[in-house]
């Protein structure tokens, strides 16, 4: 192999092929994916996020917390993400349609979030956490989201707030045609 | 170690002078980023043990340090370094004369500044998500400018080298080279400019992923692995026939090994099962370096003969630790081990095997032996030799037994905290300043002194 032309071409070549053999035939299979009601005439699912979440989405990002943190639940034959709770059945491509941002992390130093917002009693029990963790949380306290008020009294930012609508709104707590609740 | 790192100062031969001055840029900066971006790793090692550490405010967050590091890591040390290794291997082995020197030192200080820019950006919290594509997506286009200008030179060489002879070497480098500016600009579009829909982004990460590692970083390092074992042992290749299945076999399974990275994941079944078949095919190429490097080095003593010269010696931990890395990553795209290991350390420690105990290993022993040729100067001093390989070679297989074994115990369910690895670390941080002062030492007095090489 002496012919740069010919070394280039098979370089290309190779690169070429996993492109179109993954990517773009991953494409055609989901590029199309849309909103479905789990059954005729049900709500369509994923439902869209509200306008708060989309920016602690933003909050979530600037923070690293995708470090620490996954957003896919497994099935059970590959994994025993469902029997640690971490939520009622597994990911499907259609929860992220909506998804500007695909977070699905590499890591859990921290539990998954794909189902955090069902998980979480309410927002005041996710402003605590975020403030002063629960014991034996490897999560540190994110309390620069918090000011104190004229009261003395601790009072969360609008990132805090936002922070809190995005992990809200983080659920698979609803049935999709290719994952229902109850299998 | 040999004494032959040690030698007094010399004239630069006509080639090496041409690129002296870019590969001493690359080289340079590429120290740099390595002592920050190990001074960071100690801070989120602590941080991971005492999570109140630095936790006071934003820009110390424990996400913005560790993609800080990685970024650092990856596109300041590996990226700069492998510029300086692949550029100085091409012109050697070619005997091409670099004339427009400059060109490629604009392209260094283009990269490093939009590096830069791009780390400052990540501190200030303005990240993406996706590993090694945190940086805001404005500095693409400077940063890819600035990869074609500093990196391209190696294929400029090759395509008018006077000599018509071609080493294996020569193929891996001129392939990494072009797959880089391919892969990041696809990347780029697919994921940051023109975001594909919902998990199709998780699968081009992927595919960008390992094309980074596999056929830029580790093909690079290749390139001079087959460089220096039979240069510094004096030996040719062992079935060096073998070697046109192995380069093709690597280049056409590699890029396909991006799925095996997400199973269990939301994307179709059948996408993750085409990455286990292509890291499970990634082991005709292993085998077939396997038997070159070690089937050179192993016979008539060549393994302990290595041992004796400085280059040979970070070069074979870094063979033994490509062939360990081919055969774990087989096994751990398996299903039923995957669904033990994934998010786990342990995929911490497969990912450290390969950028570091391998790659950062060719790379620092490439730079015992390039530095003395590109400055005509000897090393400062061998006992910071010693400590440097030392203390890096008992931190990594440490950082390794910590975060294999600690992440299968994870994943078996036998210990529920994240395995600290804060003394490794500090460990690389130390080894990384004695590495680091050593070359400094030889480039700074270069620039202090106003040498310029004669040519022989």
């Amino acid at each position: 192999m002496k012919n740069i032309k010919f070394i280039f071409a098979g370089v290309v070549f190779t690169l070429a092929a996993s492109f179109l053999g993954i990517l773009l035939s991953g494409r055609v299979q989901l590029g199309s994916l849309g909103r479905a009601p789990a059954e005729e005439g049900g709500l369509l699912f994923p439902p869209r996020e509200p306008g708060l979440a989309i920016q602690g989405r933003e909050v979530y990002l600037s923070l690293g917390c995708v470090a620490c943190h996954t957003q896919q639940v497994r099935p059970a034959s590959q994994g025993n993400d469902i029997a640690k709770g971490y939520g009622p059945r597994h990911s499907v491509a259609r929860d992220y349609i909506l998804q500007s941002s695909v977070l699905l992390g590499t890591h859990r130093i921290g539990p998954d979030l794909a189902n955090y917002g069902a998980r979480a009693a309410s927002e005041n029990e996710i402003h605590q956490h975020l403030l002063v963790p629960k014991a034996g949380s490897a999560m540190p306290s994110y309390a620069f989201l918090y000011t104190r008020g004229k009261d003395g009294t601790l009072v969360p930012t609008e990132k805090a707030i936002a922070l809190v609508a995005y992990l809200k709104s983080l659920k698979i707590d609803y049935s999709s045609p290719e994952a229902k609740l109850n299998q | 170690m040999s004494q032959d790192s040690y030698r007094p100062s010399f004239n630069l031969s006509r080639v090496d002078a041409s690129v002296a001055q870019p590969v001493r840029l690359f080289f340079a900066s590429a120290f740099l980023w390595l002592v920050l971006a190990s001074m960071i790793a100690v801070i989120t090692a602590i941080q991971l043990k005492d999570v109140s550490f630095l936790g006071g405010c934003s820009l110390t967050t424990y996400g913005r340090l560790k993609a800080l590091e990685s970024n650092l890591f990856t596109y300041g040390w590996l990226t700069n370094a492998l510029f300086a290794i692949n550029l100085w291997l091409m012109s050697s082995l070619t005997r091409f004369e670099l004339k427009n020197a400059w060109l490629a030192n604009v392209g260094g200080v283009v990269w490093n500044l939009t590096l830069t820019y791009g780390a400052y950006q990540i501190l200030m919290g303005k990240m993406n998500g996706f590993s090694l594509l945190e940086m805001p997506k404005e500095v693409a286009l400077a940063s890819w400018l600035g990869f074609l200008l500093a990196a391209l030179w190696p294929a400029v060489a090759f395509s008018r080298r006077p000599t018509g002879h071609v080493y294996v070497s020569q193929w891996y480098i001129l392939g990494s080279t072009l797959v880089f500016p391919i892969t990041f600009a696809l990347t780029q579009l697919l994921v940051l400019w023109c975001p594909a829909q919902g998990v199709l982004q998780a699968l081009v990460h992927s595919w960008y992923y390992q094309n980074l590692h596999l056929l830029w970083f580790a093909s690079s390092a290749i390139a001079a692995v087959y460089y220096f074992i039979p240069k510094e042992s004096g030996r040719t290749v062992a079935a060096y026939y073998l070697s046109t299945i192995g380069f093709w076999t690597f280049f056409l399974f590699a890029s396909w090994t991006g799925p095996a990275t997400l199973l269990g994941s939301p994307l179709p079944l059948w996408v993750q099962s085409v990455g286990v078949v292509a890291a499970l095919l990634m082991l005709i190429p292993f085998a077939i370096l396997a038997i070159h490097f070690l089937g050179t080095l192993s016979w008539n003593r060549g393994i302990s003969q290595s041992w004796n010269n400085t280059t040979l010696r970070f070069v074979l931990v870094a063979i033994f630790a490509l062939i360990l890395w081919g055969l774990l990553f087989a096994v751990s795209s398996t299903r039923g081990f995957n669904a033990v290991i994934r998010f786990t350390a342990f995929t911490v420690g497969l990912e450290h095997l390969l950028s570091y105990t391998f790659v950062s290993f060719v790379i620092f022993g490439a730079a015992y032996f390039i530095l003395p040729k590109i400055t005509g100067l000897l090393w400062l001093s061998p006992k910071l030799v010693h400590l440097h390989f030392w203390s890096c070679a008992i931190a990594t297989v440490s950082l390794l037994i910590i975060t294999l074994g600690g992440g299968w115990q994870q994943g078996s369910g036998l210990r529920a905290d994240w395995p600290s690895a804060l003394f490794p670390t500090f460990l690389l941080l130390i080894g990384h300043i004695a590495f680091v002062i050593n070359a400094w030492g030889m480039l700074c007095s270069k620039l202090s002194s106003g040498y310029k090489p004669t040519h022989a």
